[in-house]
C-alpha cells in the first residue's frame, strides 16, 4: 500500500509528518497516507515520475499541502493541480504555519479547496488534522478517477 | 529747460495800436526836424524803420494802423503837394514805391512772426512732453523692478534706479553699453532663437543669468518687450528683470530635499519589506518548533502517563503550558505587526453599529457574570471599520476583564465629546483600576500592570488600540485609580490619519 495512498501530504519537515500521521493514525488513516517531502517530489507523485514512476494511475482522495517547501513551494504545486484538467478536481488542503493573509489570498486564487493554519496546541493540531482526514478522506465523495474508498 | 523764458512784448491790444502811432508820430517827428535843418529824405527810412517796429512788436492789426499812417503821412508831409493829400504827377511813382515798400515790409515782419510764434508754440509743447517723460522715468525710478531700455543695437538708452541697485551699475555707467556685454548674460537658448521670437510675437520671457559689477552671478527673471516705430520697424526693446537668485536656491534646495526624501522613503520602504520578511519568518519559522515541542510533550505525556509520578507530570504539564503561552504571544505579536503593516480602508462608520457588533464577540465569554452596560449614543465617523471594530473590542474585553472581581460590573460605552473634527470615545468600568503612575506603561508592547495568574493576557491589546488610533490621526489615554475603576479614552479625527 505505500505507494497507494488516498492522502498524499505534501511536507518537508519530519517532524510534522510525525505529528500529522500520529493524528491521522487515531482515525486509523496514517496507511493512507503517501508523504512527499518537498513539492517536486508531490508533482513526480501526481504526474507518475521518477519514483513513483511504477504506481497505479489513479489521483489521490485530496492533497494535503504545506506552503514552505524546498525546490518547488506549496503555491507553485497548487498553481500546476489547479492548471492541469487531469488534476484540477483534486482536492487541496494548504496546511502551513501561516497565518499571513497574503499566502491566505494566493492560495484562494488558485483555487484552493481549503486553509488550515497548524495550531500551536497538539489537541488543536489533531482535532484539525483528524477532521480533515476524516472529511476529505472519508467522507467528502472523491471527485472520479482518485482511489476509491475501501 | 522746463522754465519758459520772459516775454519781453506781449502787449495788449490798445498797447499795441498806441505804439503803432507812437512809432509812426516819432518818426514824423524826427523827420520834420531833419527836414528843418535841410537833412533830405530821412522820412522814407523812418518811417519803414516804424512801420518795421511796429509790424514786429504790435502784431498784424497795429501795423496795418501803421502801414496806414505811415502812407498818410509820407502823402501829406513829404509828396507835392506838400501839406496837402493830393500827390503829383511827378511824385507819384516816389509814393508808390513807398507805400509798396512799407507793405511788403509789413507782410515780412507779420509773417516772420506767424512762424515765430508757431515756433514757440511748438517749443512750448515739446517742454512740456519733456516734462511728463521725465516725470513717467522718474516713477519707474521708484519701481522695484530692474528696468532698461536698449535699441536693436544691443545699447542702452534707459536704465532704472531698481537696474542699478540690482546690477551695481549706475544709469551713467550701463548708457549706451551694449547691455549683454556689460551683464555678461547667459542665455537658456541661442539668442538668435530669443531674437526670433521677440520679432515675431513683441516679447519673450524666461530665466537668464547674468553677471553683477562686483562680478557675482545673479539669476533673473527676464521680460522682454519690443518697442515699434509709426511704420512697425523695431525701435529699442524695454528689458525687465527681478532677482530670482534666491527663490532659484531654495528651488534647488527643495529639488535635493525631495531626492533625499525619496531616497529615504524608499530606504523605509525596503526596511518595511524587510520587516514583513521577518514577520512571515516568524509565522513559519518560530511557530513549527513550538508546535513540535507541545506535541511531542502532548505525546510524551500519554505514552509515560503510568510511570511519572505527580511531579514530574506537573512539570510536564508546565512545558505544555510555556508553550502555548508562546504560541499566543507570537500570535499576538504577529497581529500587532500586521496592524501597522496593513493599509486602512477609510469608509464611514457607524459607531453605534460597530460598538454592538463588539459587545456581542465580548458577551459570548460573560456567562455567570454581572454586568450592567450603559451604552451612550455615538456618531458615525470615518474610519477603517475592522480596524476601529478590533478598539471597541479590545478595550470593551478589558473592562469586561478586570471587573471579573466585582460583584456587579458597571461598564459605560459613549461620546466624551465631539468637534467638528475630531469626537472623543470613553470606556469606563468600575473595575480593579490602576495606579496612575503607572499610565504611560499601559499601552507598551508586552506591559502589564497585573501578574498573569490574577489577570491573563500578553500585553499587546492597549498596544494594538493604541496603534490602530494613531493611525486615524487620534490619541488614546486612561484615567484609573486602583481598585476605583478606570477609564479609556480614544479620539478619532477626520483629517488626519493615514
Amino acid at each position: 500500500m505505500s505507494t497507494l495512498g488516498r492522502i498524499l501530504l505534501v511536507e518537508d519537515d519530519p517532524k510534522d509528518v510525525e505529528l500529522t500521521l500520529t493524528a491521522l493514525d487515531e482515525y486509523n488513516l496514517a496507511n493512507e497516507v503517501v508523504v512527499a517531502g518537498d513539492g517536486e517530489e508531490a508533482l513526480d507523485y501526481l504526474y507518475l515520475r521518477g519514483k513513483f514512476a511504477e504506481r497505479s494511475g489513479e489521483n489521490p482522495a485530496v492533497l494535503l499541502l504545506d506552503l514552505k517547501l524546498p525546490k518547488v513551494d506549496g503555491l507553485e504545486v497548487l498553481q500546476q493541480i489547479k492548471s492541469d484538467a487531469r488534476l484540477k478536481l483534486i482536492p487541496v488542503v494548504v496546511l502551513t504555519s501561516s497565518h499571513e493573509e497574503k499566502d491566505m489570498v494566493a492560495s484562494y486564487r488558485l483555487g484552493v479547496n481549503a486553509y488550515v493554519v497548524k495550531p500551536v496546541d497538539f489537541h488543536e493540531f489533531v482535532n484539525a488534522i483528524k477532521e480533515l482526514g476524516a472529511f476529505w478522506a472519508v467522507v467528502n465523495e472523491p471527485p472520479p478517477g482518485s482511489i476509491k474508498k475501501r | 529747460m522746463t522754465q519758459r523764458r520772459p516775454q519781453l512784448h506781449e502787449l495788449s491790444a490798445i498797447q499795441r495800436y498806441a505804439l503803432a502811432v507812437l512809432a509812426v508820430s516819432v518818426a514824423l517827428g524826427i523827420a520834420l526836424l531833419l527836414d528843418r535843418f535841410s537833412f533830405r529824405a530821412a522820412e522814407v527810412p523812418l518811417l519803414l524803420f516804424a512801420v518795421a517796429i511796429v509790424s514786429w512788436f504790435g502784431g498784424r492789426g497795429a501795423a496795418t494802423l501803421a502801414l496806414l499812417l505811415a502812407c498818410v503821412i509820407f502823402d501829406y508831409f513829404f509828396t507835392a503837394p506838400y501839406y496837402h493829400l493830393n500827390i503829383s504827377r511827378t511824385d507819384l511813382p516816389y509814393y508808390a514805391i513807398f507805400a509798396s515798400f512799407a507793405t511788403l515790409v509789413t507782410w515780412f515782419s507779420t509773417v516772420r512772426r506767424g512762424v515765430e510764434a508757431d515756433l514757440r508754440l511748438a517749443r512750448d509743447r515739446l517742454e512740456v512732453e519733456v516734462a511728463e517723460r521725465t516725470q513717467q522715468a522718474s516713477l519707474l525710478d521708484l519701481t522695484h523692478d530692474s528696468i532698461f531700455v536698449r535699441d536693436m543695437d544691443d545699447v542702452i538708452t534707459y536704465w532704472n534706479r531698481g537696474a542699478q541697485e540690482l546690477f551695481g551699475w549706475t544709469a551713467e555707467e550701463a548708457m549706451g553699453k551694449r547691455a549683454h556685454e556689460l551683464l555678461k548674460t547667459v542665455f537658456p537658448s541661442p539668442i538668435e532663437e530669443i531674437r526670433a521670437e521677440l520679432l515675431r510675437s513683441g516679447r519673450w520671457d524666461g530665466e537668464l543669468e547674468k553677471a553683477r559689477s562686483d562680478g557675482t552671478r545673479v539669476v533673473v527673471a527676464s521680460r522682454w518687450s519690443l518697442r515699434r516705430d509709426e511704420r512697425g520697424r523695431p525701435l529699442a526693446v524695454l528689458e525687465t528683470n527681478n532677482d530670482v537668485t534666491e527663490r532659484k536656491k531654495r528651488e534647488e534646495q527643495i529639488t535635493s530635499l525631495n531626492a533625499e526624501l525619496g531616497k529615504r522613503t524608499s530606504e523605509l520602504e525596503a526596511i518595511n519589506k524587510e520587516l514583513e520578511a521577518f514577520a512571515y519568518s516568524i509565522s513559519h519559522d518560530l511557530r513549527a518548533p513550538l508546535r513540535h515541542m507541545s506535541g511531542f510533550t502532548e505525546l510524551l505525556q500519554k505514552s509515560t502517563a503510568s510511570v511519572l509520578n505527580d511531579k514530574s507530570k506537573r512539570y510536564v504539564g508546565m512545558i505544555l503550558e510555556a508553550a502555548k503561552k508562546m504560541g499566543n504571544l507570537i500570535d499576538d505579536l504577529l497581529a500587532f505587526s500586521r496592524i501597522g503593516r496593513a493599509e486602512t480602508h477609510k469608509t464611514a462608520v457607524n459607531l453605534e453599529q460597530l460598538v454592538q457588533e463588539a459587545l456581542s464577540e465580548v458577551k459570548q465569554d460573560t456567562s455567570g457574570r454581572n454586568i450592567l452596560w450603559e451604552v451612550g449614543g455615538l456618531p458615525a465617523w470615518y474610519g477603517d471599520r475592522s480596524m476601529l471594530r478590533l478598539v471597541l473590542v479590545n478595550l470593551i474585553a478589558n473592562a469586561v476583564k478586570f471587573t471579573r472581581t466585582r460583584p456587579e460590573a458597571r461598564i459605560e460605552i459613549g461620546c466624551g465629546g465631539q468637534e467638528p473634527n475630531q469626537i472623543v470615545v470613553f470606556v469606563r468600568d468600575n473595575g480593579v483600576g490602576f495606579d496612575m503612575k503607572y499610565v504611560n506603561k499601559l499601552f507598551g508592547v508586552f506591559q502589564r500592570l497585573h501578574p498573569p495568574d490574577v489577570f491573563e493576557g500578553t500585553g499587546i491589546g492597549l498596544a494594538t488600540v493604541q496603534r490602530i488610533v494613531h493611525r486615524h490621526g487620534g490619541r488614546v489615554w486612561a484615567e484609573g485609580a486602583v481598585d476605583r475603576g478606570a477609564t479609556f479614552y480614544f479620539s478619532l479625527s477626520k483629517s488626519q490619519g493615514v
